[in-house]
């Protein structure tokens, strides 16, 4: 059993419109582990979380999925996205949204009996039970990312992946979700692949880090891939960690990647790993 | 003749019939649209149907296989064109643009269109024959039996289009499929309350209903069954009174969602001072 890996990645690469995102990308994720993706905004980080799904095709490469190839609708992984346009605008309860993860991609006309119990499970395992008959958009943003892991969570999936689900919220939220995303994985034995743009929040429950910058893709434990050695030879130029003394890594030198998300400058050095850099770089190698 | 009289007429039993069939099935695929926001691409498929329409009376043809026509043809290429949130606007106002122009033409073109355009225009109630109640009714019907198959995986995409596709729904597919229904509902409803005022039956029940509760299901029968109480009461009011049906089918319709709105506000107002 334990011999089938979550996910196996070997000498993977995408491109995206005739362009390479990244390239030889050579990982495994074990079964219950929890995996950080980091890296500059257009890296292509959410471009992987598309392929486990099968929505975007390797270029290069083989991959995994739970021992088999990527295919649409494997109801064996869950996928939480970074916006849904349901939290903003629906008058739709929680219940209802999480019942939707259940079976809202069944077409036809029967009901399955156990839906209530199974909705209510996943509601109690994420602490949403109190909050779960409102409708979504009244909600704060920490419970909606509650209930949306519940969603995701609620047909049971064995791999899980979280697409920046700490983005835009305050630093308690934030740990609250870390810790609810720890408790998902130790009660239903899922890996769990968090897409992120701080690992700070994450370290104390990551057991490996994927770094996706300038077309590569680093895996390794933390101290592997998050040290200055390794992430100076990623980006080509001098990288600083400092850790400050509760152990929050602040890392020096990639401050322009995220300060300038629109690589329409003529100084290409801050761009690395944009999807737009992608164009700039072939045209000039060519 | 007295009311009860006018009740019992052959043209006024065609109406309920047609009236009720209509509004069951625009009050299931306005909850869509309400959900989906594509008011304005309902709105753009109507204006499509006179182009449709007037076509179709120059040709000597049924305004009904005009409006078929044009109305699917409209509805798959905008579920085409514009999958992708960003650009349907543009593909709605184009396509909703041409349609009018066409309609202006063709109705140019035929030398007796004032009453055509009127009837297109604003519906024909009381003119439905037992051929058109049979159309319609069967149209609705399908409309709803495709619905009630498809609720859920039809809900999810229109909640949340991203988690949908990651388990394996098309949300293209998901859309033509909803622009198709859309398209016929529309037809049918403009045989009763015509072109300019099919969102009283599409959109302004749905609407009271998704700010009347937040559970999907029974927000969808309650756009069904405000629905169906202004098209029979409209019916009724439009035989007793005068005046035109789709008035009063209309007044009703945009009545029901003045007043949910009113008492969802004074509804929030009474929680919120009890929280304070």
């Amino acid at each position: 059993m334990s011999e089938v890996k979550s996910l196996q990645m070997t000498g993977g690469a995408v491109s995206l419109g005739g362009h390479t995102i990244w390239r030889d990308a050579t990982f495994t994720i074990e079964p219950g582990s929890i995996t950080a993706v980091l890296g500059p905004n257009g890296a292509g980080k959410s471009t992987l979380l598309k392929m486990i799904l099968g929505l975007v095709p390797l270029s290069e490469g083989s991959l995994e999925v739970l021992g088999e190839s990527p295919h649409r609708g494997n109801r064996r992984v869950g996928y939480m996205a970074q916006t849904r346009e349901a939290d903003s605008v629906s008058t739709m309860t929680g219940r209802d949204y999480v019942g939707l993860g259940f079976d809202g991609p069944r077409f036809g006309w029967g009901r399955d009996k156990s839906k209530r119990d199974v909705v209510r499970q996943a509601l109690n395992l994420t602490g949403t039970t109190t909050f779960a008959d409102r409708p979504l958009h009244s909600l704060s943003g920490g419970q909606r990312q509650r209930i949306a892991l519940a969603h995701t969570t609620v047909f049971r999936p064995e791999l899980l992946l979280l697409d920046e689900p700490l983005a835009a919220l305050d630093l308690a939220a934030q740990s609250e979700i870390v810790d609810l995303i720890n408790l998902i994985r130790d009660t239903t034995g899922a890996a769990v692949i968090v897409v992120a743009h701080d690992l700070n929040p994450l370290s104390p429950i990551v057991d490996q880090v994927l770094w996706i910058a300038r077309h590569q893709v680093r895996s390794g434990s933390v101290e592997q891939v998050v040290n200055e050695k390794a992430l100076s030879d990623l980006y080509g130029h001098p990288i600083e960690i400092v850790v400050t003394p509760r152990g929050r890594r602040v890392i020096v030198g990639l401050e322009e990647e995220f300060a300038h998300p629109h690589p329409h400058g003529h100084d290409h050095s801050h761009e690395e790993g944009h999807e737009h850099f992608a164009e700039v770089y072939e045209e000039e190698t060519r | 003749m007295s009311l009860s009289e006018l009740l019992s007429t052959s043209f006024v039993q065609h109406a309920f019939y047609a009236v009720s069939a209509v509004a069951l099935a625009a009050g299931a695929v306005g909850y869509f649209v309400v959900l989906r926001r594509q008011a304005f691409a309902a709105h753009a498929i109507g204006h499509v149907g006179f182009a449709g329409a007037a076509g179709a009376v120059l040709l000597g043809l049924s305004p009904i296989i005009g409006l078929l026509v044009f109305c699917l043809g409209a509805g798959l290429l905008i579920g085409f064109g514009g999958a992708t949130l960003d650009d349907r606007d543009a593909v709605v106002g184009v396509t909703l643009t041409a349609a009018l122009g066409l309609g202006v033409l063709f109705i140019s073109l035929y030398s007796g269109y004032a009453n055509a355009t009127y009837s297109i225009l604003f519906g024909q109630i009381l003119g439905v024959t037992w051929a058109d109640v049979g159309l319609v009714t069967a149209l609705s019907a399908a409309v709803l039996l495709v619905i009630s198959w498809t609720y859920r995986p039809l809900l999810y995409v229109s909640v949340d289009a991203q988690s949908a596709a990651s388990r394996g729904l098309s949300t293209r597919w998901m859309s033509l499929l909803f622009m198709s229904l859309l398209a016929v509902t529309t037809v049918v409803a403009i045989q009763i309350v015509g072109v300019l005022l099919v969102f009283s039956l599409l959109v302004a029940p749905a609407a009271a209903a998704e700010v009347l509760t937040s559970r999907p299901l029974r927000a969808m029968f309650l756009a069904m069954g405000i629905a169906l109480a202004s098209a029979w009461i409209g019916l009724f009011l439009g035989v007793w009174l005068g005046g035109p049906v789709s008035f009063w089918i209309t007044a009703l319709a945009s009545l029901a969602y003045l007043s949910a709105r009113l008492g969802d506000n004074t509804r929030t107002r009474r929680v919120r001072r009890v929280v304070a």
